[in-house]
């Protein structure tokens, strides 16, 4: 395989790189036919990344299949692993990257054992970097990004704004959104055991480079959040878990602010749902209980319009705050994108949207409806995303209560069963 | 404004003195050399010279000439002694080492000789600062001969080509390759590391090289730990002369401009690492 970049995509590619390297010390470079796909996936497999370049993204590029691996001459066998930190070294300063460096060539060769960037620099110097790899399993997460009830489009420099409050050293953000704005909060608590989630700015630092909007697309709590980026040219994808309630929490008094996630593995209306076991996932449960945040209830003015960048807020909720109404989840997005609205909890949900008229305007149909959803902070469980690359050996006794998104997928063709994503 | 010195008392001459209206002009030499606490002095009628060598492989050279300072006397022929580098530095930079316009230390240098302490009068706003700062014997030096007759291979490149190079060196690799040649790749910077080998290819023709003279192709491997710390002369200098011998000694010059315009220079020699003789591509 080869390719080459030239000048002006070279700071996307470098960003992307960027952007990858804070989710993981590794990463996944895997060339196809198509073109070139980055991926890296967190330990805890909490978080997953892939950005996709398309042929077109690259000067030139030319890929060829692997021949047998029967024969005798030992092959490259793609995809393969490479550490982030050697490759790091070869994009950095990537806002000089355009000035200094004319083109960068991406090799690999079938007898070679490694991978070969070669930079045209300023000056007529070349920098040439053979870097090893380790062979290893595909990766891929098989995520419904079309199935999310949810899609918030949001131009980079917004969302940028937005984050821009919160410290990078903030482990968590809570995202609520009704069909009228979008919150952002952040709160500070001592003694929580959570995962962090990485950073975002890495992804807003390479939706910079590309100036194409961010799509965010989500479902209820619990269920994976996606950033992503789409052009003509590439593709990313930023899959990160959210954090929920527990069942227990959700059988105290107050309504539940969102129907109990666990029921819905026995529906179908997730057919990428499948109750899996990821045996190196903790339930991080949180030691102390977090404050809720004020609800957002619904604002009953359906002549509002929603525009076309939801209107956000940005607080930071103390300890202590009162308890919230639950919101009247409106689930009238759900509706919309064809789930059976008979399943359990959904039940719940349509008769609460039928509680309050919604006039939830044609806009659905573009992608910025939103229902309403509220986070709880309290005890929380994790999602966590479950790789084919991942063998499991024991089915933990944990019931229902982990249910991911993905599945084991060794192979790039849709299984039956699975409505999957183009390959992320 | 000069620093009117207090001179030694009566009667008494000092074997060295000198004064210097910006200590910096000798302190940010120093500091390019400054890879161990010790150095050896070596004061002539030229100049001062001051020199650190480690493990025996590896010696540099900070020149600082007579013309730099405002006053440069050597009574002898010349005057050595092996003195703490890391207290000299912290000496001349005691009243801070930003260095913000206008304000400038003042220095007066005096050693009165064998078996005498090495006085530092350093003012700056009207403070006045007196360091006595203990001298040692000079040890012998190495003398790696290196004289133009026995260079085979030699470039001057503009330092600003190879300081982002050096700056970003891959300390996972033990060794530093050095290949010049009349054919390509010209001039080549390896390491090995790690995570794989990294080139850095500066063609004869490209505009940094100011000078290129390479009668064989020869492969030179050095520690890349000893060779490090000249990254700081790097930094301050505006070219720097590549040149080995037929033994693969290694002879870098810098030819630094200090604030007020005047050259200095500095030089660092390297010795071969002997384990390896093959280069790897």
């Amino acid at each position: 395989m080869k390719c080459v970049i030239g000048g002006a995509q070279l700071r996307v590619f470098g960003r992307a790189i960027h952007a990858i390297a804070r989710i993981s010390d590794e990463f996944w470079f895997d060339p196809v036919e198509k073109g070139l796909a980055l991926r890296s996936v967190n330990s805890s497999r909490s978080a997953y990344a892939c950005v996709f370049f398309s042929s077109m993204f690259f000067q030139h590029y030319c890929w060829t299949a692997v021949s047998q691996p029967c024969q005798k001459e030992k092959q490259l066998s793609l995809p393969c692993k490479l550490i982030i930190k050697s490759v790091l070294p070869v994009f950095r300063c990537v806002n000089v990257l355009e000035r200094n460096v004319e083109k960068c060539s991406i090799s690999t060769s079938p007898s070679e054992h490694h991978i070969t960037f070669q930079l045209l620099c300023r000056h007529g110097v070349v920098k040439t970097y053979n870097l090893t790899f380790q062979e290893c399993d595909p990766l891929q997460a098989v995520f419904a990004k079309h199935m999310c009830p949810n899609i918030l489009k949001v131009h980079y420099r917004l969302l940028a704004d937005v984050m821009i409050h919160f410290p990078t050293s903030q482990e968590e953000i809570t995202l609520s959104v009704t069909p009228m704005k979008v919150c952002f909060k952040s709160y500070t608590e001592e003694d929580t055991a959570l995962h962090p989630h990485p950073s975002l700015q890495g992804l807003l630092a390479f939706s910079e480079a590309t100036s194409v909007p961010v799509s965010i697309h989500f479902d209820r709590c619990g269920k994976p959040i996606a950033f992503s980026i789409e052009d003509l040219l590439l593709e990313a994808s930023f899959i990160l878990a959210t954090l929920c309630e527990a069942e227990k929490e959700a059988a105290s008094p107050e309504p539940a602010c969102c129907p109990r996630p666990w029921d819905s593995s026995k529906t179908g209306m997730d057919k990428s749902d499948q109750p899996s076991m990821d045996g190196t996932s903790n339930a991080a449960t949180a030691a102390s209980k977090k404050p809720q945040q004020k609800g957002n209830t619904p604002n009953m003015d359906p002549a509002k319009p929603q525009s076309a960048l939801a209107k956000q807020e940005v607080k930071n909720i103390p300890r202590g705050m009162e308890r919230d109404v639950p919101g009247r989840a409106g689930a009238a997005t759900a509706k919309a994108v064809g789930r059976e609205a008979t399943e359990a909890p959904y039940a719940k949900w349509d008769q609460l949207s039928q509680q309050h008229s919604w006039k939830t305007p044609a806009l659905l149909g573009t992608l910025l409806g939103a229902a309403s959803y509220l986070y709880k902070y309290c005890i929380f469980q994790f999602h966590s995303l479950f790789f084919g690359a991942v063998s499991y050996k024991e089915k933990e006794a944990i019931g229902d209560t982990f249910q991911s998104l993905v599945t084991a997928s060794d192979t790039e063709e849709d299984s039956g069963a699975l409505q999957s994503s183009p390959v992320l | 404004m000069p620093f009117s010195a207090q001179p030694p008392a009566s009667g008494e001459r000092c074997a060295l003195s000198a004064s210097l209206d910006n200590a910096r002009h000798l302190s940010s030499l120093l500091r390019a050399v400054h890879f161990q606490d010790y150095a050896t002095c070596l004061a002539t009628a030229s100049g001062l010279r001051v020199t650190v060598e480690d493990a025996k492989c590896i010696q540099a050279n900070a020149f600082i000439q007579a013309e730099i300072f405002q006053e440069f006397s050597v009574q002898e022929e010349s005057v050595m002694f092996r003195i703490s580098l890391s207290v000299l530095l912290d000496c001349l930079t005691i009243f801070g080492s930003s260095s913000l316009p206008g304000a400038s230390t003042a220095l007066r240098m005096c050693y009165r000789g064998y078996g005498y302490p090495l006085m530092l009068f350093l003012e700056e706003g009207g403070v006045v600062t007196v360091c006595k700062i203990n001298t040692q014997e000079p040890e012998e030096l190495l003398d790696f001969d290196f004289c133009s007759t026995k260079v085979v291979n030699k470039i001057i490149l503009q330092s600003e080509g190879l300081r982002e190079a050096f700056a970003e060196l891959d300390m996972t690799s033990e060794v530093l390759q050095i290949t010049m040649s009349p054919d390509k790749p010209y001039f080549r910077l390896s390491t090995f590391g790690n995570a794989g080998s990294a080139h850095l290819d500066y063609p004869r023709d490209s505009d940094l090289m100011e000078a290129f003279h390479c009668n064989q192709t020869q492969t030179n491997r050095y520690k890349i730990s000893l060779l490090k710390p000249s990254t700081k002369a790097l930094a301050l200098s505006c070219k720097v002369s590549i040149r080995t011998d037929a033994q693969g000694f290694l002879s870098l010059q810098y030819m630094i401009r200090n604030e007020d315009g005047q050259i200095c220079f500095v030089e660092y020699y390297c010795c071969p690492d002997e384990d390896i003789t093959e280069a790897e591509l």
